[in-house]
């Protein structure tokens, strides 16, 4: 009993216990957790005039809005959420309440024409560990661009495809420069949720945009536009043309969405007009020439000009486009994401230089959580065989329980500091943990071993210099493991770093926060039986 | 569950039968013919595994010279498309495979299962011929053999080749780095050349060995393995470093007790870091844990035959021929 009493006496064990509080402050657990908080809201949406703030990429998990009410009705799970919002009505107005404020929200309508509030809202998370991409399922783009590109360009580049994912509506996106060891540049996109169909062609087409008469280019993408309608007063599908069926049976809607030009690109529409035939077409008076779109020297469509805008520097103009599906309901939610995109890229203009998509990941959620439970259940098995080894090794419980203490320490400050500098824990990270904990057990049996070694197996140290020699062994593995790590970091693309970076914090939490309160046990067990 | 029952069951079990009096002197008997046999052949038993990694290393070669590539790499070090399906548990990955085979003659396909005592729990349909470009036709394709295949249950990874061959030079050099620093390390600690080079001898030996088993079952590697090879850099060099302070840093006693006495807590740390290996990859669910699981598991075995026969028959000799020197010196200055 007295053993016990100064096992906890001992300030490296205090210490320890201070740490995994910590920790565990750090995590906040709360399996408990239900309901639906909002993970982001959509810039220019309806929730975002009516005050609900979006929260930063820094915002832990845990303390992310929950929303307690839609107009007096409990919202306790996602699918309520759900529920609730399918049943309102567009154009109507609603009250929101969450465990932050009240808000009046006007409920409009998204994409397919269903209502909508402009929030992206997620299962109430049950602590602040983040997932990574492979367990919470989402989209993960690698792309290459076309030459070097200087830091500012590079920069830029960033920050444009950052804007035309975030005017596109998705907002928990990560994108960062990577590189390797040969020099080459990379950009990262991660975007959790999203299914990869809906943003390849958003992140990967340049997004060169040219209308042009003949060879001569009216206005493009950029500068040129003051301003891409996107509500629903001036653009969406075509209400003339609207949807029909084709020969082999799929459906083709159009759309069309207005814009304005500026003077300068009115006027040059004005030039090159003045001098067009009128011709007649379907009863219909139109120019000589159409006025042709390209997407990335693409033709994407062509407009008849309307007689009326010969020589005229106009600066409202309807662009249109179309798209395409097995069903009418196929069709038109094509025709609209088709519409998005070009207005998405209308208003961010184009990118400095052309992308190559060199890796897509498009990870399924189902799989995602499969995975999680299945690893919780290999990592309790993994440390009840790891401690059935020691238990046979030493004969003693007493000396197994200790080494399972700090295991388990180990994976809660490890944890803790994921939290804490908000990594996405993914699969190879877990490996990660997994290599961490296997050296911290291997370094506890050094120093069980050093300290439990008599005198006749030939060390005449005294205790303290037992365990200056157990630490030797340990720092020189621990350093031999560091470098080995190293490159990692820097290799392919960093998308090993996750992995590099989860061991080396494991081990140096091993080698510098719990190795030591091992050894002061240890010694306190071991020293009565000398 | 039931598992992790059988194997609390085994341990008390063994534990028990350990501690019972009679066992005890049987086992000694056996253990001293060991230990005798040990210390009378320590140099025939230390040529052993040199023998193997020379194996080795002409395996590797073998696959070098016909196949452009020391190991066989997968989907992420050589580019082309993984697809992960969840469930399905009633279809054969057989029957997909053929079916996929027939419908893209020609296209190199090949389908891995991941199972859970016996109920499939996943498939892996692998492709080196597909691209990001063509990947949907592979989709397709499932979706007519799996009835309501949906973008939730499955998830597609594409690697461009340029890519996946850059990531194998990279994480290749990243090895070599890794290995060089390791010995810088090494050098600096022990500060003695033969012990030192007997500890990177058995650290390279544990990589090429178990690169060559890798070959020779026909495993391919990705950059999960890479990873793996990595980790056991570290891991490797553990247990030489264990008994290579313990045999120099000795204060009396021969050079046998001190590789006896490093023995016991090395096998030790080996059969943990081992079991838990074991449990993780027969427990996990993801392909890439599995890759890492099985390459350390490999590496691991190797390492207590190269750690113990060789690194330690090395210092032996060490020991031997500088007592031997120091012998003649003092003849010398008599």
């Amino acid at each position: 009993m007295s053993k016990l009493k100064r096992i906890f006496g001992k300030w490296q064990l205090i210490l320890l216990i201070i740490i995994l509080l910590a920790s565990i402050v750090a995590i906040s657990p709360n399996p408990w957790a239900k309901g639906a908080v909002i993970k982001s809201v959509l810039k220019n949406s309806t929730a975002e005039t009516a005050g609900i703030k979006s929260p930063g990429a820094q915002t832990q998990p845990m303390q992310l809005e929950i929303i307690k009410e839609i107009s007096n009705q409990p919202i306790n799970s996602l699918d309520d959420y759900y529920a609730s919002v399918t049943s309102l009505r567009p154009n109507s107005s609603v009250t929101v309440k969450t465990n932050k404020g009240l808000y009046k929200v006007a409920v409009q309508t998204d994409i397919s024409g269903s209502p909508d509030l402009g929030l992206r809202v997620i299962s109430a998370p049950k602590s602040n560990l983040r997932e990574g991409l492979d367990l919470q399922g989402g989209t993960r783009v690698l792309l290459q661009p076309e030459r070097k590109l200087s830091d500012e360009e590079m920069d830029i580049l960033i920050s444009n495809m950052k804007e035309r994912l975030n005017v596109f509506g998705l907002s928990d996106v990560v994108i960062r420069s990577a590189g390797d060891l040969s020099g080459n540049q990379y950009v990262l996109i991660e975007i959790a949720g999203v299914n990869e169909e809906e943003v390849k062609e958003l992140i990967s087409k340049q997004g060169k945009f040219e209308a042009k008469i003949s060879n001569s280019t009216v206005f493009s993408g950029g500068s040129d536009i003051r301003q891409v309608c996107r509500t629903a007063e001036c653009s969406g599908i075509d209400t003339r043309t609207g949807c029909s069926q084709i020969s082999d049976g799929s459906w083709m809607c159009r759309f069309s969405f207005a814009i304005t030009l500026s003077p300068e690109a009115a006027q040059r529409q004005a030039d090159l007009t003045a001098n067009l035939s009128v011709i007649s077409k379907n009863g219909q008076e139109y120019l000589e020439k159409p006025l042709d779109l390209y997407l990335d020297d693409q033709a994407v469509d062509s407009l008849q000009i309307g007689k009326e805008l010969k020589g005229k520097a106009v600066t409202d103009i309807a662009i249109s486009g179309s798209g395409v599906g097995a069903t009418e309901q196929e069709a038109q939610y094509d025709t609209l994401q088709n519409m998005k995109r070009l207005q998405t890229i209308l208003v961010t203009g184009s990118l400095p230089v052309k992308m190559n998509i060199v890796k897509t990941d498009n990870i399924s959620p189902v799989l995602g959580s499969e995975f999680i439970k299945s690893t919780i259940i290999m990592l309790i098995v993994a440390i009840l065989a790891v401690a059935l080894v020691l238990i046979i090794h030493y004969r003693k419980i007493g000396l197994a329980i200790p080494v399972l203490v700090t295991m388990v320490s180990e994976v809660i400050i490890l944890l803790g500091i994921a939290s804490l500098i908000r990594w996405n824990i993914d699969i190879v990270a877990i490996a990660g943990i997994i290599v961490a904990v296997g050296t911290g057990v291997d370094d506890q049996i050094i120093i069980t071993d050093e300290a439990l070694m008599k005198e006749s197996q030939g060390t005449t140290y005294n205790w303290k210099q037992r365990i200056q020699n157990a630490f030797f062994i340990i720092m020189a593995c621990y350093f031999s493991l560091m470098v080995a790590m190293a490159p990692l970091y820097f290799a392919g693309a960093g998308l090993l770093r996750g992995f590099a970076l989860t061991t080396m914090i494991g081990v140096s939490i091993g080698v510098f926060i719990t190795r030591p309160v091992y050894a002061a046990i240890v010694e306190i067990i071991v020293r009565e039986d000398d | 569950m039931y598992s992790v029952l059988i194997v609390i069951r085994w341990g008390i079990f063994l534990s028990s039968r350990e501690n019972s009096e009679e066992h005890k002197e049987k086992k000694s008997g056996l253990l001293e013919k060991a230990a005798d046999f040990y210390d009378k052949k320590y140099k025939l038993l230390m040529i052993i595994p040199l023998i193997i990694t020379l194996l080795a290393i002409g395996v590797i070669s073998y696959n070098v010279i016909y196949h452009g590539e020391p190991i066989k790499r997968d989907v992420t070090l050589k580019g082309g498309v993984t697809i992960t399906i969840s469930g399905y548990s009633n279809i054969s990955s057989e029957s997909i495979q053929s079916f996929l085979t027939s419908k893209f003659p020609g296209k190199d396909i090949g389908v891995l299962t991941i199972s859970d005592a016996g109920i499939i729990k996943a498939r892996v349909v692998e492709s080196s011929d597909f691209n990001e470009q063509n990947a949907h036709e592979l989709i397709l394709a499932l979706s007519e053999k799996l009835p309501e295949l949906n973008k939730d249950k499955y998830t597609v990874e594409t690697i461009g080749a340029s890519l996946g061959n850059s990531f194998f030079k990279e994480t290749g050099i990243a090895l070599l780095v890794a290995f060089l620093f390791m010995a810088v390390v090494v050098f600096l600690y022990f500060r003695v050349t033969v012990p030192c080079l007997a500890v990177i001898f058995s650290a390279f030996s544990d990589i090429v060995c178990t690169a060559a088993v890798t070959v020779l079952l026909g495993i391919s590697v990705g950059t999960a393995g890479i990873a793996a090879f990595l980790m056991l850099v570290g891991y490797s060099v553990d247990t030489d470093i264990l008994l290579t302070n313990r045999v120099l840093k000795k204060k009396k006693g021969t050079v046998l007790d001190a590789t006896f006495s490093a023995m016991r807590t090395g096998i030790t740390m080996s059969v943990a870091a081992l079991a838990a290996v074991v449990a993780s990859f027969f427990l996990t669910h993801s392909l890439v844990l599995k890759q890492i699981m099985l390459i350390l598991m490999i590496g691991l075995l190797f390492d207590i035959l190269n750690t113990w026969l060789t690194n330690a028959g090395i210092l032996r000799l060490y020991y031997e021929k500088l007592a031997q020197k120091s012998h003649h010196k003092k003849e010398e200055d008599d």
